[in-house]
């Protein structure tokens, strides 16, 4: 099998906003959100519970599940076209085929009746590989620089497997079909320490050896420090603030990354200093119709957040800011 | 009393939700109808009908009229009075025996879901064992020595073999809000076993019990018209499976076309409370299994 | 050192033999300590029909499988000893025909219906189930789980009233009793014999599958409407795994829970035969039990309900076994 270096493709999402049927009627979970994957890079999603992380990751694959959709904006992917409009075989072939994702409960990812080598004989016949035993090599392969035991694994129904075991096999189906965007929805949560470094180890290692393109959600900053160059942090729908990773850590601009990265006392290495940020996330049913949707938290609100959204600036330094407060230049 | 008004408002809630269940599909506010009509035929029937039916040699199988809706049967006993007198005796039975099977399968379920340890396999191996036993055959059975024709004997036999299912429902409901953290979180708070069990255990459990005792009762009312029906127990009162008995087995009437309406009366009978006691599960289900509510 | 599969084995084994203990020394009771003690009842009908009184005694132990005099721990030694030898004593309504082969020769035709109408019942109702999950919000759903619940919810009786008042006797389309027509066809493996028996067998056992083809329905309709809920469905969606595939997966999965619903429905089936054989004049043990209580046979009664309790245990067995062969999770325990 021979490896071609194709470069990573890049993904630009815009004005991507997603709406939830609910008694109430159809709400956003994500709302004109504008973000670029770029090429070869690994972007962090952070975010509180339930600010739309994953409904935005999933509408990369073009998989919103009901009673949601995409009501309007583009996911679109180098290559492939625009995720939002494809459907029917073209796109269940992107699917693992070109994009891999690692499920949010990737510890439950499998068909607890099958085991993980013939679940793996099923995903090659879906997209038509022919050479399935040059599959199971590459799988084997993949498991093995995961440190795992390859042959027991393939030989494994999912309940003999622990939790990091699974997460690892998670990683190996997204991989094995030489997917060039790989999607990892809390690939570390639930896990213990050591095998949380040892999983983003390995998405780095794999990131940088397949030339990926990779977004990792999750709520935890300290996964985005370790592993991402990119970081975009999900408030109420809205991607609050982008940028590089250690940038926008050192120097947070928007009230609410600040109060994300206060609240962490690793980071700030200060255990006095950490703080929690004051109230909770809104919910769906809660989320403002209009002004800023942080501004119930915020400590800088002002009387235009009650009334403007405030747009998405781009700043000198190359992030972006969405908050009436943040001036160019200021800190 | 901030926890009273929490509470008072969950009640409400609850009310709401079952109003808009029922309201959601019309079939299920016909269900609560099929049903209130039969708890009142059994309340009210004797009111309206001597305790000896009337019956008239010269009206064999009267054509259908104003007089006899539904015909009348080989002695010339108005059907429709049949069935409406008939409905008192089996369902006091299948009430009193299904309260029997309420409180033995809630207490039994409960303590062992809660307490678990020894007592709870104990219990449940008990519980398996009644599951297994065939219920019908071992009632007719008994029918050879205990005289199920009383009511408060037959309630208690029905009652007694009844409770392994409910006992079942309610234990692995008790599991699953101790894995969910119910219990422990109410220990640590330091609240009494009491107060754990009658003001956080029973409210969560109530459905499975409300869905679970619905089913039983009906299996009662149709094990007793079944043995009525199979002419082992002394026909002495008004009963549908007494009027089935004689209609399929002595007076012939699957042959003569005459008496279908004594055939029909207690199968519609039997049918219309099913279809009242689906449509009701249906929507009790609805309000206690989001999943399966439709978006 | 067991594996899982012997040790299951084993457990069901021993909870067999207690049931039917428990069982035994019910029906014991029933004809020794009930009040109308039916042993004491036939040793003075004996007498009053004229027999020396210690000949109407040997007559009633030969019936019931122990003497009926002595401590009363040791006829009830003797009558289990019995049991054990599968000596189920002799009918009481039938002199001299041994209790154990009626039962042997009545159940094989129970356990052909039952067993005809619990896989027709199963495959039919499994298919209407998976498409009740799917389509549950539509009409064509909705209306499939309240039919489904209102077979499930009617007594076996009216169904088989239902069936033989129309198949029988409105069309006279199937014959109203019996397993074979003694006039045409002679016993013997030969296709017009199997046929005749096929014929007569086919509505009693459709009775059985209406009236439990619902409760498959049902318990399938939930089962699946809980695994579609699995993340590892929409984990094979996003793999790209064709709809095909991610069918079966969800097929396989929800087909496991309803081996556990086969071991309790096995219960209600062998409860409702009582009412089909006699509504069809089917001869199995169903219909055996119900005209031994008519002539208060208690010898064949006790023999009859004990192989019914028997059958049961052996079904639930059975079901299980299926079960953890099919279970990963519990076919591969260390
Ligand atoms: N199937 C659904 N139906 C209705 N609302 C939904 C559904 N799925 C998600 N939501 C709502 O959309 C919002 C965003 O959900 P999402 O799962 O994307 O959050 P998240 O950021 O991934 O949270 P978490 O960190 O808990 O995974 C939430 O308010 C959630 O309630
Ligand atoms: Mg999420």
């Amino acid at each position: 099998m021979t490896i071609t270096m194709v470069k990573a493709p890049a993904v630009s999402i815009s004005g991507l906003t997603v709406a939830y049927k609910t008694d109430a009627g159809e709400l956003p979970a994500v709302s004109q959100v504008d973000l670029e994957l770029a090429a070869g890079t690994i972007t962090g999603l952070v975010g509180e519970s339930g600010s739309g992380k994953s409904t935005l990751a999933l509408s990369l694959l073009g998989a919103v599940q009901k009673p949601g959709r995409v009501t309007a904006g583009s996911v679109v992917v180098d290559g492939i076209g625009d995720m939002a409009k494809l459907a029917g075989e073209e796109l269940r072939t992107v699917r693992g085929a070109k994009i891999g994702y690692v499920f949010q409960a990737a510890q439950n990812s499998l068909n607890p009746l099958k085991t993980v080598g013939k679940q793996l004989l099923d995903l090659g016949k879906a997209h038509k590989v022919r050479d399935l035993k040059g599959l199971l090599r590459h799988a084997k392969d993949l498991l093995d620089r995961m440190g795992l035991n390859a042959d027991r694994v393939l030989d494994a129904y999912q309940h003999e497997l622990s939790g990091g075991m699974r997460q690892r096999v998670g990683i190996m189906f997204a991989l094995v079909l030489n997917a060039h965007v790989l999607v990892l929805d809390e690939p570390t949560t639930a896990l213990d320490m050591i095998t949380q470094a040892n999983i983003l180890q390995i998405v780095r290692d794999v990131h940088k050896e397949q030339g990926l393109t990779t977004l990792v959600v999750t709520h935890d900053v300290g996964v985005v420090a370790e592993v991402a160059h990119k970081i975009a942090v999900m408030y109420g729908g809205r991607i609050v603030e982008h940028g590089p990773v250690t940038q926008v850590l050192a120097e947070p601009r928007h009230p609410y990354t600040r109060g994300l990265i206060h609240a962490i006392p690793r980071l700030t290495g200060d255990i006095s200093a950490a703080k929690a940020l004051p109230g909770t996330p809104p919910t769906l049913g809660t989320i403002p119709k209009q002004g800023c949707v942080f501004r119930e938290r915020c400590a800088l609100r002002m009387e235009v957040c009650e009334t403007v959204e405030p747009p998405a600036q781009r700043m000198l330094d190359g992030r972006t800011v969405a908050c009436h407060a943040v001036k160019e230049g200021a800190a | 009393m901030t926890e009273r008004v929490a509470r008072v408002s969950v009640r409400k809630q609850f009310w709401r939700g079952v109003w808009r269940a029922l309201r959601r599909r019309p079939s299920r506010l016909i269900g609560l109808f099929i049903v209130l009509l039969f708890i009142f035929m059994a309340i009210a029937g004797s009111w309206f009908y001597p305790e000896r039916l009337p019956y008239d040699a010269e009206n064999i199988y009267a054509p259908i009229s104003w007089e006899h809706p539904l015909s009348t049967d080989f002695e010339g006993v108005d059907v429709l009075a049949l069935v409406i007198t008939g409905t008192q005796g089996v369902l006091l039975v299948a009430g009193a025996a299904g309260l029997l099977t309420m409180l033995i399968g809630t207490a039994v379920g409960l303590y062992s879901g809660y307490n678990r340890g020894i007592g709870d396999s104990i219990l449940m191996r008990i519980a398996d064992f009644v599951l297994t036993i065939p219920g019908f055959p071992l009632l007719i059975v008994l029918t050879t020595t205990i005289s199920l024709g009383s009511w408060w004997k037959m309630s208690l036999v029905l009652g007694l073999i009844g409770w392994g299912s409910l006992a079942r429902a309610v234990r692995s409901q008790t599991l699953s809000l101790r894995e969910r953290g119910f219990i422990e979180a109410a220990r640590g708070l330091g609240l009494p076993t009491r107060h754990i069990v009658t003001k956080e255990l029973l409210p969560n459990v109530a459905p499975f019990i409300a869905t679970n005792l619905l089913m039983a009762v009906t299996g009662y009312i149709y094990a007793q018209v079944g043995l009525y029906f199979l002419g082992v127990l002394p026909i002495d009162t008004s009963n549908w499976g007494v009027m089935l008995n004689a209609a399929v087995f002595q007076s012939g009437a699957l042959i003569s076309p005459d008496a279908l309406p004594y055939l029909l009366a207690p199968l519609g009978a039997i049918l219309l409370l099913t279809l009242g006691v689906v449509l009701i599960v249906d929507a009790l289900e609805e309000i206690f299994n989001p999943r399966l509510r439709e978006s | 050192m067991m594996t899982g599969f012997a040790r299951r084995l084993a457990g069901h084994l021993t909870r067999g033999l207690v049931m039917i203990w428990v069982v035994t020394t019910f029906t014991f009771v029933l004809i020794r300590l009930m009040p109308g003690d039916p042993v004491q009842v036939q040793i003075e009908r004996n007498i009053a029909m004229g027999m020396p009184p210690d000949q109407a005694e040997a007559a009633a132990a030969v019936t019931y499988g122990f003497v009926p005099h002595g401590p009363m721990w040791k006829q009830y030694l003797e009558y289990m000893g019995g049991i054990l030898r599968f000596d189920l004593g002799v009918s009481v309504e039938s002199q001299g025909v041994p209790v154990a082969d009626r039962v042997l020769g009545a159940m094989p035709w129970t356990v052909v219906l039952v067993l005809t109408g619990i896989l027709v019942s199963f495959l039919i109702g499994v298919v209407l189930g998976v498409i009740a999950a799917i389509k549950r919000s539509t009409v064509v759903g909705h209306s499939l789980s309240i039919a489904g619940s209102l077979l499930h919810g009617v007594p076996p009786f009216v169904i088989g009233i239902i069936l033989a008042a129309l198949f029988t006797r409105q069309w006279r389309l199937f014959p109203s009793g019996g397993v074979y027509n003694a006039d045409e066809v002679a016993p013997g493996l030969y296709f017009d014999f199997i046929g005749n028996v096929l014929y007569h067998a086919a509505l009693p056992a459709a009775a059985y599958a209406l009236a439990t083809y619902g409760g498959w329905l049902l318990a399938m309709r939930s089962s699946v409407a809980s695994v579609l809920g699995d993340d590892f469905l929409l984990a094979a969606e996003l793999r790209g795994l064709t709809s095909l595939t991610r069918f079966r997966y969800l097929a396989r999965n929800a087909i496991l829970p309803l081996f556990t619903v086969l071991a309790i429905s096995f219960g209600l089936v062998f409860g409702g035969s009582i009412f089909i054989e006699r509504i069809f004049n089917y001869p199995g043990l169903g219909m055996l039990l119900f005209s031994s209580i008519g002539s208060r046979d208690y010898s064949m009664m006790s023999g009859a309900f004990l192989m019914i309790t028997v059958a049961v245990i052996v079904a639930n067995i059975l079901a299980d076994l299926l079960y953890s062969a099919i279970d990963p999770r519990v076919r591969r325990q260390a």
